[in-house]
């Protein structure tokens, strides 16, 4: 098995739209899925990292894993649908103390799913909205064709920032790292995910180069200098 | 949960019975299996009632190919207790026993079930675990953790032969309940968590929450540095002793019991089922229905489940077979994860072997259902025996090739018909694929050793497909049989390609003779319309002197124009000794007299051979040609033909035809310009002029005459030619006034060509100089121009002297002064007196040693002469 230099974990409430983010991105298709039991993950070759990214199950009843999935993350993607306010409250409330487990230099996106949805419904004229704001609550006039605008998800990440105790300018800004995606349509997946990718990629090679060398080097190698090996000793 | 019978289910494991249950409780209802222990062949279980069995297990491989398992008890021992034995663990290296009853842990040897004679224990444990990655270096030790019956508290001991020593005392947050160890970390169930907790150092890392009083948690070490561990909603979790999970969860149903790992498969017991999912794909593989089950563990590879009752054993299937049966069913996806899951189990070069075959025989699924990319990536890693694919396809390989398919069979057909069951169209996108395929390998390393069968099918292909590429593939390096492709090439009427082959297999008269016929139409085959000039061309650069003979006159016959450009357009390279002789092709030419005269033009204009007989033949076949235009048209047309002018050109170019001879042809045949030619070939220029002047009255052809007439020879020659000229012109009188005109236009157009001194004395003086204006400027400035170039020439051999004059002053400028110490170079005496020679080098030498030394030549040089 092909050890994972680098993690991104995909967070967020259920019905979000994880799974399929990940398998509109890793598989090019739709499916339909089933609600996520306890997780899984995609290996991605990136130039010459493998990358692991992690779907978590959104259900309350595995909440309680999302910690030990985050640990030793380089990225995670907190994941809400444009069309449940809900949702992104949640993040906030539920999934960003998961994320204290994340490397200190973790970066966060946030991404609204299915805009296709608020998309037509913005030209249907809001048939559903009642039903829509119903489930989400009443926090938002059922008249706005959408209910969550990126400027929210924006005021979020910049939370985010402030509560990791994070310096705004050494971090990527927020425009570049809120999303507004559909796994339906694969609107901005790519994007997403390569534009990720792209950032994790240095912070990999930050920690080897930091990290003490796996190979010996033979020829540079002045007298053996006897290191503890783990074993037996 | 219920269990369908899915259809994606694998058998990886058979149950078999490994105790009856004779052996141990037999009808006695209140005894039950509390535990059980395998360690090589000894099986041991404990009982509620303080028992203790030891088994001598025997395997049996059955010839159904399954294994069967018997049981010999060897004795029974009673611990003296009335509690039910908890756990047995055994320590081979020290052949102890370790036994947990009634919250102690005692040593009993392993063979007679005595306790050490030490009574050596570890008191106040609820449930221990050994470690399998010990980190004390004793080899005659084993590490132990025990949960301690005090409170939140775990114990590490070193347990020996007949002593135990602690070492360590942890307390955790929380009262543990299940630990396994690793190491220095410990993997702990704690009430409401699952923890990692690093012994030596006391660090501890949360893995996450577990509510243990609503199901029992499990912890299980499953390899170096990683655990299972049974989380919420029925989930295997993976951990790391990072406090990381590196394998998604396998799901399980809610009430687990245990779990345990055979590689590459986690098992899990519910009480109703023994369920197999893959470490590898996550995926549920096998369930086994398995009541009232209550005791799943692995011992170093073997799997072993137990009732209250009884002992089974859950017999792992060979992982070759999971995976053929995998393929059997069309299940590559699994069986190739599978494959590369085993790779860590089996010794690599078996692996290796083994892995090939997988691919390969993935490979051909994929082909039967047509996806050819995927088969091609399989075929293309496996290194496939390309033959293996060929041979499928109905007559592709050679009649001579050896080649037999691998056995066993990669795949169970016997070819496309079988494959495609006569689908024509599945038949033609199979060959496509081979054809892209073929192309693609025939020139790696795969095709070593099979070059001839891979581009003997692939002409095949291409010939039956009508394909364009069959000819790159015959014009370029090849190794297609000959007596195969032949044959195959003649059956699907590819004469032209079959006469590639030939010349290809240096059967150049072969190829030659099957391309005529089909030019001649004997044969079909319309793969060029220009075959005819390909045949040219192809014998153009035939080095085979033989072959060209032997198809000129058919190529002549066709047309004489292209057919002797074999002759005319042959590579000048060529070498001498394989070159053609000219008379011989002269000679075949005679027959052709158009082929003749390009033959002809060949070498006389483009090989310049300055062969009389080249040249008069070539002169005369012109004349004739001419004579036979005039015959032809019937009329003195003034517009001279094509021909003619070819005539006069080489009348006037060449100087290697007989002139004489030419001029007996030409006399009375009224043709005075080439008449006018061949006088001033023989220096009759007078003559010449006469003609152009007099009888044809073509004054710039006779202009031309003299220029071309003095081409290559001095200006005095000229010269002497448009005085001629002139002196022709002026000689009329004024009354012939075409003539005065021509003599002064000659004079203005060609001023330089004259003596500007005679032609004033020839001319009349009634003539104005206005008339002459261009004639007399152009001799003027000519005159001063030679002037200026003459006084240039003489500036400058004068300083040309100059320079050597003052060479010769510095020469000659030093003084030599003589003295009685000067001695002669050559004889090495002093001078008697002031006479001497003096070389260029500065060397002084007496008159006579100087004269002697010119007339012997043996006497010393003196010094270096410069």
């Amino acid at each position: 098995m092909r050890k994972p230099d680098g993690k991104i974990v995909l967070l967020g409430d259920m019905n979000v739209g994880k799974t399929s983010l990940l398998q509109r991105y890793m598989e090019r298709r739709f499916p339909d899925t089933v609600s996520t039991v306890g997780g899984a993950f995609y290996l991605k070759q990136w130039r010459s990292f493998n990358i692991s990214i992690w779907d978590t199950a959104g259900r309350e009843q595995f909440h309680g894993l999302g910690s030990m999935y985050c640990r030793g993350a380089a990225a995670v993607i907190l994941t809400y649908d444009v069309n449940h306010p809900q949702s992104l409250l949640e993040l906030e409330d539920r999934f960003l103390g998961l994320t204290e487990t994340a490397n200190n230099d973790c970066l966060f996106a946030i991404v609204g799913n299915k805009v296709d949805l608020a998309l037509e419904r913005a030209t249907e004229g809001g048939e559903k909205e009642g039903e829509a704001s119903g489930k989400a609550g009443s926090c938002v006039s059922s008249k706005v064709p959408r209910q969550v605008q990126p400027e929210d998800a924006m005021a979020l990440y910049k939370k985010i920032l402030k509560h990791k105790m994070l310096d705004e300018r050494e971090m990527p800004a927020a425009e570049r790292m809120c999303f507004e995606t559909s796994a339906k349509t694969g609107y901005n997946v790519d994007l997403l995910f390569e534009t990720l990718f792209d950032l994790v990629v240095p912070m990999i090679s930050r920690q080897r180069a930091e990290e003490p060398s796996q190979i010996v080097d033979i020829a540079s190698c002045k007298a053996p200098t006897r290191t503890r090996s783990g074993c037996c000793t | 949960m219920d269990h369908p019978v899915d259809m994606m289910n694998i058998k990886a494991f058979t149950l078999v019975s490994a105790v009856e249950r004779e052996l141990l409780t037999g009808d006695k209802e209140h005894i039950s299996i509390e535990c059980v222990e395998c360690c090589g062949r000894n099986l041991y279980v404990g009982t509620n009632d303080c028992f203790i069995y030891h088994f001598l297990l025997e395997e049996k491989a059955m010839p159904t190919g399954t294994t069967s398992f018997t049981a010999t008890k060897q004795l029974h021992r009673h611990l003296g207790f009335k509690k039910p034995v908890n756990e047995l663990c055994a320590a081979s290296a020290l052949n102890r026993l370790l036994v947990l009853c009634d919250n102690s842990i005692t040593l009993v040897n392993m063979l007679n079930l005595e306790p050490v004679p030490s009574g050596a224990r570890i008191k106040g444990a609820t449930t221990f675990a050994v470690n399998e990655n010990p980190v004390n270096g004793d080899p005659f030790c084993v590490e132990v953790c025990i949960i301690s019956v005090k409170r939140r508290t775990v114990q590490m001991f070193l347990v020996y032969e007949d002593r135990v020593q602690i070492v360590k005392e942890v307390s955790t947050p929380e009262q543990p309940l299940a630990v396994a160890v690793d190491g220095y970390f410990l993997c702990l169930a704690l009430t409401t968590q699952y923890i990692i907790l690093n012994y030596s150092t006391g660090l501890s890392q949360d893995l996450f929450p577990y509510c243990s009083e609503e199901k029992p948690p499990i912890v299980k070490r499953i390899g170096r540095q990683e655990f299972l561990l049974a989380g919420p909603g029925g989930l295997g979790m993976f951990a790391t002793v990072a406090g990381i999970s590196q394998r998604a969860p396998v799901h399980w149903s809610e009430n687990v019991i245990g779990a345990a790992v055979c590689f590459p498969y986690v098992i899990a017991l519910d009480d109703e089922f023994i369920t197999v999912h893959s470490m590898l794909d996550q995926q549920q593989k096998q369930t086994l229905p398995f009541k009232e089950g209550h005791i799943l563990q692995d011992f170093e590879g073997r799997v072993i489940v137990a009732t209250s009752k009884g002992v089974y054993i859950l017999v792992p299937l060979p992982l070759e077979k999971q995976i053929q049966d995998l393929l059997a069913s069309r299940r590559v996806e699994e069986a190739l994860v599978l494959a590369k899951g085993a790779r860590r189990n089996i010794p690599k070069e078996k692996f290796q072997v083994m892995y090939r075959r997988i691919l390969q025989q993935a490979g051909f699924i994929q082909f039967a259902q047509l996806q050819f990319l995927e088969a091609k990536e399989l075929f293309r890693s496996s290194q496939l025996d390309v033959r293996e694919l060929i041979s499928l396809y109905p007559f592709l390989l050679p009649t001579s090739s050896s080649f037999t398919r691998c056995h066993p069979p990669l795949h169970e057909y016997a070819d496309l018909n079988q494959l495609t069951q006569g689908d024509q169209e599945k038949m033609a996108k199979c060959k496509r694929f081979l054809m892209s395929y073929l192309n693609e390998v025939r020139s790696t390393e795969v095709a070593n050793g099979y070059k001839e069968d891979i581009d003997t099918a692939l002409l095949k292909l291409y010939a039956e497909a009508d394909h364009d590429s069959l000819l790159d593939l015959l014009v370029t390096e090849n190794f297609c049989l000959l007596t195969d492709s032949a044959a195959w090439l003649e059956k699907h009427k590819k004469y032209f390609a079959l006469g590639l082959l030939y010349h290809y297999n240096k059967q150049d008269a072969s190829a030659v003779q099957l391309w005529v016929n089909i030019v001649n139409g004997d044969i079909q085959d319309s793969t060029r319309s220009d075959l005819y000039e390909y045949i040219v061309d192809f014998l153009t650069y035939c080095l085979d002197q033989e072959l060209v003979w032997a198809h000129a006159d058919w190529l002549l016959q066709k047309s004489e124009e292209i057919g002797v450009q074999v002759f005319t357009k042959r590579p000048l390279d060529e070498q001498q000794q394989t070159s053609f002789n000219p008379d011989d092709i002269i000679r075949c030419l005679k027959k052709y007299p158009k082929a003749l005269v390009k033959y002809l033009e060949h070498l006389v204009i483009d090989r310049r051979l300055q062969k009389e007989e080249y040249h008069t033949h070539l002169a005369t076949l012109y004349l004739e040609e001419v004579l036979r235009q005039r015959v032809a048209t019937d009329s003195k047309d003034i517009e001279a033909t094509e021909t003619q002018v070819k005539l006069r050109r080489l009348l006037q170019k060449s100087d290697s035809y007989r002139v004489h001879l030419l001029k007996e042809k030409i006399q009375d045949a009224g043709l005075p310009m080439e008449s006018a030619i061949l006088h001033g070939k023989l220096g009759e220029h007078e003559k010449a002029l006469h003609i152009l002047v007099h009888e044809m009255g073509d004054f710039s052809a006779a202009e031309d005459y003299c220029l071309w007439g003095s081409e290559g020879q001095d200006t005095a020659c000229r010269q002497h030619l448009f005085h001629t000229l002139l002196a022709m012109y002026l000689r009329a009188g004024p009354s012939a006034h075409e003539l005065t005109v021509a003599a002064v236009d000659l004079l203005n157009h060609h001023a330089r060509e004259f003596d500007a001194t005679q032609v004033l004395q020839l001319l009349p003086d009634t003539w104005s100089v206005q008339l002459l204006c261009p004639f007399l400027t152009g001799a003027m400035r000519d005159s001063i121009h030679a002037r200026r170039t003459t006084q240039v020439a003489l500036g400058l051999a004068k300083s040309e002297n100059l320079i050597y004059m003052y060479d010769k002053m510095k020469l000659k400028g030093s003084a030599v002064r003589l003295s009685e110490k000067k001695l002669c170079q050559l004889c090495q005496n002093p001078f008697g007196e002031p006479v001497f020679v003096r070389y260029p080098n500065g060397g002084l030498v007496h008159t006579h040693c100087a004269a002697s030394r010119h007339t012997t030549p043996s006497s010393p040089s003196p010094g270096t002469r410069t």
